[in-house]
């Protein structure tokens, strides 16, 4: 069946190309063989270990291949190959990849998509490698950890979390005479009233994911409300919660704070261009190279209900179930994940937060990137996003009741209980669908 | 398959409409020789045919009758059950899915007419005797050869509400500054059909070109000789002449429009709400993103049988016209 | 094409219809090129002038958006330029030898099962090609082809397109050209190689330029079946260079002017042929 990699009549450099391991290897197999010592290091047969990623722009097409130069160069029994390519395109191929045993040995994925991979059998139970690392949940941001859990077992390692904050034009600020970064609803409000006194829609609010569905779902936890129930059988972001969340939202619009009809990224492009004040984005925006001659600055977002509360995503290390996985390689990509952890302070460059606590709470990472320490502040409180197989679909419901209430289609809470029912629907099916 | 018959009967309309003067094919007896030797010319096209279309459509027809998961080691068998679906109103595709083809349904009507016509009057304009027709027949084509993924860009950026210099040339000259392009209906649908007509013009302006060449050039001085004006030689002389390009025109754009899908994904994320999220669109998030892959399969089937339809409609109706036009 | 007709001394009514439709051409070219002509300015802009200064030209003229596309150690451009070069070409000759065979026999070769073998080509082409992903996937798999030139070139030559087109062209010619060749004596395949495939030149560069248009600009089956970054072709590629989630506009662009040009190459070169061949088969056809 696999035909021998001469048949590549022309193109490009196969040397470094891995072929199927056919070595005929447990499926069900957990842990990392035999091959990690105690301390953490590889001794099996040389290997190459394959990485997919999705760092594809800022700093991280500088940052990972030295990262991976420097673990090859100290690992001269692992060759680590890394594959960039979008989160889409991962999304997109990556489970097939898997089932016909092309997938990599070691992927980051997003925490919302864990479950979904996991309930697909995709992801090796990565308990005993976890275990062998001596990594718990305290060795990371609370809450960050659990994501990776799916019925009983742990299938991923935390490498980053990314939280929503406050993006503030200094410039533009000062033009309605404030100084201080708003920090509560009643401060944010009269920050938001000055500037539309100066002529300055201040907030520019959308209905995209980028960045309208984080900041709605960072004010319905202020408010107190959640996206689902418990169990994730029902969707409660039709709640009281959610309808003021989102009626706060449209409420910018009617005030006068945002204009209407804001296109995707229109907000982040008016915060550059200096067209409005803030900007509700994510901690990845710190390293953009468009705000290099801004005078901004990253805040916490402002806590607009009764409870301080803050989106936030994450990303962890996973060991696909590839056809017929190489045990040993494998165990080595377990040694890549604890080496890439420890020395996860670079990371900051691509703008994420090092989950390791061991590496953010080292105060030289701070000394080094400033503009993250709102962010740090802020994980205390942050909500990650919901695990549970096929979440994105009922995830996208959200998004469009948004997009309807912001474009006037829908009121805000007839918005959110058409997407609620429809949420409903998808969270039943995707029970059948991916057992229980 | 009902659709190929009229396919097939028209090929042959065509060759008389277009006053190329063509005769039937001359008909030999089909010996065993000559069916062999017409099946070895086949043969490799086939081969990949049967491998890579046909197989994977019959297999697409399976999967529409299972609860098929690439990722499940068991498929079952549920018979209509998935098209069942698709028409029972409150199952959770149905909605979606209707309006998704309602979505196509209004992108095919607002925008094939604009593709023809649009196309066919540069057609006529470059066809005059003028220089440099060399140049604006690449200018026109130039679209044409970006990917989708670029056009997306290049108009989100130029479409944009706020930021977008079309809004802003447009506040130069006193228009209304802040229309939502790729925000809200109805301007959504004038993007979308505006960036198509853009985008492939070229293509189908240069089929029409050559059909006006091919047009005899007596006939055209024999509407002179009775009098006839600019508009009247147009209707009486230049469709009539163009009847063959137009069905092959129509079709082509039909099935483009209706397979429509990247322009929505990349400038207007199918919105407001779910205001222009097409059928291939939604079928292609159900199959490929949302692990739905069975009811999409049924989804496409039915799309399917819908474009079979009017593509059976359109053939008819060419016919007619040919058929008038020929009395 | 215009010096058929003999230019004739214009009465001024003439002359000033033949102005009017100069400005019609030239403001509907305007209209085309405008787009095109921002795409160019931008990839000369910063990242940041991309989007703080959208409507004013390049200040300072920056190439900084293509020193970065071409010097990114992760983003291997002209490998991905050579690979869809590569891709594109083998795809075109696939698409071209095969088709323009199968079209010989529906347009000009009489045998039983002729309808219905054309009959099922072209219904084919009304199926969403999002059908065919998975089964094509599960189809590569098998043959081992996942992450080679094959997987992004061979099902795609299984083209309906290209057979209807040639056939449409076929058909329309004339019956005596095969019957003179014939009482010369001339077999099947010495028709078809020194008859006919001349006759189609025209055609076949059209489909040339189509075939290699599709397959340059294909960017979703690409995704799925190429695995490693060195296998990649373009548009896959320029996906990546968007980054996870900034806006990147004259990366974007740099990266859209650089995919463009060589197909605006190939179309300037084969396009007198192209207009006068897709005159052929549909007119024809």
């Amino acid at each position: 069946m696999i035909k021998p990699w001469a048949r590549r009549a022309i193109g490009a450099s196969i040397a470094l190309a891995v072929g199927i391991a056919i070595s005929g290897c447990s499926a069900s197999g957990a842990g990392t063989g035999g091959a990690v010592s105690a301390d953490g290091e590889y001794s099996g047969p040389d290997v190459d270990v394959t990485f997919w990623h999705g760092w594809t722009g800022g700093a991280a097409p500088t940052i990972v291949p030295q990262l991976i130069q420097k673990f090859n160069a100290e690992h001269e029994n692992i060759t680590v190959k890394a594959v960039p390519q979008e989160w889409g395109d991962i999304t997109a191929k990556m489970p097939l990849a898997i089932k016909a045993g092309k997938g990599p040995d070691v992927a980051v994925l997003h925490g919302d998509d864990l479950a979904t991979y996991a309930a697909q059998n995709l992801l090796q139970d990565a308990g005993g490698i976890i275990d062998g690392l001596g990594y718990s949940g305290d060795d990371f941001p609370k809450g960050v950890f659990d994501k990776g859990n799916f019925r009983d077992a742990q299938y991923a390692v935390p490498w980053s979390v990314t939280p929503l904050g406050l993006y503030v034009n200094k410039t533009v600020l000062a033009k309605a005479g404030i100084t201080e970064i708003p920090t509560d609803e009643a401060s944010y409000t009269a920050a938001l009233e000055a500037l539309k006194g100066a002529g300055v829609a201040g907030e520019w609010v959308d209905g995209y994911v980028f960045t309208g569905t984080f900041e709605f779902q960072s004010l319905i936890w202020q408010f107190g409300g959640d996206m689902y129930n418990d169990d994730v059988t029902e969707a409660t972001f039709n709640s009281e919660a959610g309808v003021k969340a989102l009626t706060w939202m449209t409420d910018l619009v009617k005030n006068g704070y945002s204009p209407a009809n804001v296109a995707q990224d229109g907000n982040i492009k008016a915060l550059i261009a200096g067209e409005t004040a803030f900007n509700w984005n994510g901690v990845w925006q710190t390293t953009n190279s468009a705000f290099a001659d801004l005078d901004w600055v990253a805040a916490p977002v402002p806590q607009i209900g009764d409870e301080k509360a803050v989106w936030s995503s994450s990303t962890h290390w996973v060991f696909p179930q590839n056809k017929g996985q190489d045990k040993n390689k494998t165990a080595a990509a377990s040694v890549f994940v604890k080496w890439m952890n420890d020395n996860s302070m670079g990371w900051a460059e691509t703008g994420e937060l090092p989950a390791a606590n061991t590496v953010r709470e080292d105060p030289a990472l701070l000394e080094q990137y400033p503009n993250l320490e709102p962010f740090m502040n802020e994980l205390e409180y942050a909500h990650y996003e919901t695990v549970s197989p096929g979440i994105s679909e009922a995830n996208a419901q959200i998004t469009l009741a948004l997009n309807e209430a912001l474009t006037g289609k829908k009121d805000p809470k007839s918005a959110l209980d058409d997407a609620a029912d429809k949420a409903n629907q998808i969270l039943k099916a995707n029970q059948d669908k991916y057992g229980d | 398959m009902t659709n190929t018959a009229p396919l097939v009967a028209t090929a042959p309309q065509r060759n008389g409409a277009g006053g190329r003067g063509s005769r039937p094919s001359a008909r030999r007896p089909a010996s065993g020789r000559k069916t062999l030797t017409a099946y070895l010319f086949l043969a490799p096209f086939l081969l990949l045919f049967l491998t890579f279309v046909v197989g994977p459509a019959i297999f697409g027809i399976w999967m529409s009758l299972t609860n098929w998961s690439p990722f499940r080691e068991v498929q079952t068998f549920v018979g209509l059950q998935n098209y069942i679906n698709l028409f029972t109103p409150g199952t959770v595709t149905a909605s979606d899915f209707w309006k998704s083809m309602s979505v196509t349904g209004i992108f095919i009507v607002a925008s094939v007419p604009f593709l023809v016509v649009v196309p066919l009057l540069v057609a006529i304009l470059l066809n005059q005797r003028i220089r440099a027709t060399t140049a604006f027949r690449t200018i026109f084509f130039a679209p044409y050869v970006l990917g989708v993924a670029v056009i997306g860009v290049i108009w989100g950026y130029i479409l944009d509400t706020q930021s977008g210099i079309l809004n802003h040339l447009m506040g130069l000259i006193g228009l209304p500054s802040n229309v939502p392009w790729t925000v809200d209906v109805p301007w959504v649908w004038v993007s979308l059909v505006g960036v198509t007509v853009w985008w492939t013009m070229g293509l189908n302006t240069i089929i029409f070109l050559a059909g006006l060449k091919g047009i005899n050039a007596d006939l055209y001085e024999a509407a002179s000789l009775d009098g006839a004006g600019t508009v009247n030689k147009f209707w009486n002389v230049t469709i009539p002449g163009l009847r063959p390009v137009m069905t092959f025109i129509t079709t082509t754009t039909i099935l483009a429009s209706a397979n429509m899908f990247g322009q929505s994904y990349l400038l207007t994320k199918g919105g407001p709400g779910t205001e222009t999220r097409t059928a291939i669109m939604y079928i292609a998030d159900q199959g490929l993103s949302q692990n739905n892959m069975a009811p999409a399969a049924a989804m496409s089937y039915v799309l399917f049988a819908a474009l079979a339809v009017i593509s059976v409609i359109n053939f008819r109706l060419q016919r007619e016209r040919v058929e008038k036009g020929l009395k | 094409m215009t010096t058929v007709l003999s230019r004739r001394s214009m009465p001024a009514k003439r002359a000033w219809a033949q102005v009017s439709l100069y400005v019609v051409l030239i403001a509907l070219a305007l209209i085309i090129v405008l787009p095109l002509a921002w795409m160019l300015i931008t990839s000369f802009k910063t990242d940041a002038d991309a989007v703080r200064a959208p409507y004013s030209l390049p200040d300072p003229v920056s190439i900084e958006a293509y020193q970065t596309l071409l010097t990114s150690g992760q983003q291997p451009i002209f490998l991905w330029l050579w690979n869809s070069f590569a891709a594109a070409t083998v795809q075109t000759v696939l698409i071209l030898v095969t088709a323009s065979m199968g079209a010989y026999a529906l347009a000009r070769l009489e045998f039983p099962g002729k309808k219905i073998v054309f009959g099922a080509i072209i219904s084919t082409l009304l199926v969403p090609p999002v059908v065919f992903l998975i089964p094509n996937y599960l189809i590569v798999q098998n043959l081992g082809w996942l992450d080679t030139i094959w997987a992004i070139t061979v099902p795609g030559a299984a083209s309906a397109f290209g057979i209807f087109f040639l056939r449409q062209f076929f058909v329309g010619l004339p019956p005596e050209i095969e019957e003179a060749a014939r009482i010369d004596g001339a077999g099947d395949i010495r028709i078809f190689l020194q008859v006919l495939i001349p006759l189609a030149r025209p055609a076949l560069a059209t489909l040339a330029v189509l075939a290699f248009l599709g397959n340059w600009n294909d960017f979703l089956w690409p995704v799925y079946v190429l695995l490693s970054p060195e296998n990649l072709t373009l548009q896959p590629g320029l996906n990546q260079l968007q980054g996870a989630y900034s806006t990147h506009f004259a990366i974007v662009m740099a990266g859209a002017v650089i995919a463009s040009v060589p197909v605006l190459i190939l179309f300037g070169i084969a396009q007198r042929q192209i207009v006068e061949s897709v005159a052929g088969s549909a007119v024809k056809g």
